[in-house]
């Protein structure tokens, strides 16, 4: 007797369709990866007054990008591993990688989401605009930056099972980013700080989101920071990609 | 590769799985066969579930062969896949989705056409039309394991996996869940199956294979265990109510000790 396998567009879109959903039902949690750079943008008028929009836009989008890398994909992944999802999916006819491919589909549409949302966000609290090439550079800038963020939050679901665990990491991870990226750039905890974080996969992505929204003052720093930035995400793809286990159980 | 039809729907060989250093099955065969019911008994620890897990394809074994419905699982893990219906023991699917929701889902999967029609017949039959927009944590035990039995059967596969199938269900649902079982044994398909009843392994199986240590200890019909073991030392006395039944059979072979 022949057994028929579905097609793999049949399979990828039935689990688009349901990831796609799940993050419906959980749209709640992409208004609180939203407030954050909300906050920034309405605290940093004074930069953008300033004539550093771009900066401003650029860090709002990369905290975005590190909220949803480390807070959304991550423990969503540590969660429905706990519960058994990905193996119950696995006893099926679907190709790991379809599994993967249909979340970080959804990862994706965050992106361009929150991308978005902090470009409305500039233009209507700091009457901030850009031009349609630095909006449509930024935007595919952004996700290359997610990616970074996207990986990170593999290594953690990679090298944690335990979901609490993940929580409760990825937490300390985005506040340490958020706190040391955002002060440590200008210095706050000295020049040493402030190099590392230039260098680091908060600073290159911010780097590069901020020159994508002004293509003319692109750099060689910055391609360089482009460098890192595909550098650190493929590091942590890899690294994620291998210790990850799809049981919640050892 | 699509190997010819056999006379087994699934064939188990020489199977051995480890956990790091922990041999947890050895070298381990059997076979299910079409219109069969198999049950694979044995104490807890003893090695069912990671037999059964080998053969869904979540472990990887360190050596040995599986074949279902003719495709080697090894060569052909997605086409073994799509001819077996899977149960796992303690079956989840995603919290914010509805009973219908994920059961489109895995129509979708296995590449069944589901209509609106189809989907509300589909869980009509199983008594849950009304559940079809409720998340499938609010629903009971009995009716998450029907939903996990439609799902596993949804596209009709030649083989159905269930592990511990009637954990925790109430008589009703138990008798309903064994109608379904024996309806798929009564279109011509296999059904492999693990369970601590032996009251309902004597009962439903068609044949059932005991495992202990990894080991397969023996297999056959309940009643033919029944009478090889009759007058087994350690059967007579394990033997409370004076008629060997196939629990008598069991404790006998794989001892009183309680397992962890």
């Amino acid at each position: 007797m022949e057994t028929n396998i579905p097609s793999t567009s049949t399979v990828l879109s039935a689990l688009l369709r349901a990831d796609f959903t799940t993050q419906w039902r959980n749209r709640r949690s992409f208004i609180l990866i939203l407030i954050v750079p909300v906050i920034i943008l309405i605290s940093w008028k004074g930069a953008v007054d300033q004539g550093r929009g771009p900066l401003a836009l650029s860090t709002c989008i990369t905290v975005g990008l590190i909220a949803i890398g480390l807070m959304g994909y991550s423990n969503a992944i540590a969660r429905d591993r706990d519960k058994g999802i990905f193996q119950r999916l696995r006893v099926a006819p679907v190709p790991s990688w379809a599994i993967m491919a249909s979340r970080l589909s959804v990862q994706l549409a965050m992106i361009l989401l929150v991308t978005l949302g902090v470009f409305l966000g500039g233009y209507y609290i700091d009457h901030l605009s850009i031009s349609p090439a630095g909006y449509a550079l930024a935007l595919l800038t952004a996700f290359v930056g997610g990616a970074v963020y996207l990986g990170l939050g593999q290594v953690i679901v990679g090298l944690i099972r335990n979901p609490e665990t993940v929580n409760s990491t990825t937490r300390l991870v985005y506040f340490t980013f958020i706190m040391v990226g955002m002060f440590g750039q200008f210095g706050a905890f000295g020049t040493l700080t402030q190099q590392i974080v230039v260098w680091s996969p908060y600073g290159t992505v911010e780097k590069i989101l901020t020159a994508s929204m002004q293509p003319s003052t692109w750099t060689g720093d910055t391609s360089k920071a482009l460098f890192l930035t595909i550098l650190y995400a493929a590091v942590f793809f890899a690294i994620g990609i291998k210790r990850f286990q799809w049981s919640g159980r050892s | 590769m699509s190997h010819p039809q056999g006379s087994f729907i699934l064939q188990v060989e020489d199977l051995n799985v480890y956990y790091g250093a922990f041999h947890a099955v050895r070298d381990v065969s059997f076979d299910v066969r079409p219109g069969e019911i198999f049950g694979l008994l044995g104490p807890n620890g003893a090695g069912k579930t990671s037999t059964l897990s080998a053969v869904e394809g979540l472990l990887k074994p360190r050596s040995g062969s599986i074949q279902v419905d003719g495709h080697l699982l090894s060569e052909q893990p997605l086409h073994a896949r799509a001819a077996m219906g899977v149960q796992l023991q303690s079956t989840s699917f995603q919290p914010e989705l509805t009973v219908a929701e994920i059961i489109q889902l895995y129509a979708g999967i296995y590449g069944v056409k589901l209509t609106k029609d189809r989907l509300l017949k589909t869980l009509d039959d199983i008594k849950l039309a009304e559940a079809a927009t409720k998340k499938f944590g609010q629903l009971s035990g009995g009716q998450q394991q029907r939903v996990s039995l439609v799902i596993a059967t949804i596209h009709d596969p030649r083989l159905v996996l269930l592990d511990e199938p009637t954990t925790g269900l109430d008589p009703q649902s138990r008798r309903q869940l064994w109608e379904r079982i024996e309806a798929i044994r009564e279109k011509g398909h296999a059904v492999l199956l693990t369970t601590h009843s032996m009251e309902e392994a004597e009962a439903v199986c068609d044949r059932v294979g005991i495992i202990d240590h990894g080991r397969v200890i023996t297999v056959d019909t309940p009643l033919s265990l029944i009478d090889r073991y009759r007058d087994d030392p350690e059967v007579v006395l394990a033997s409370r109510r004076g008629k060997i039944t196939l629990e008598d059979v069991f404790i006998g072979i794989t001892g009183k000790d309680i397992r962890s």
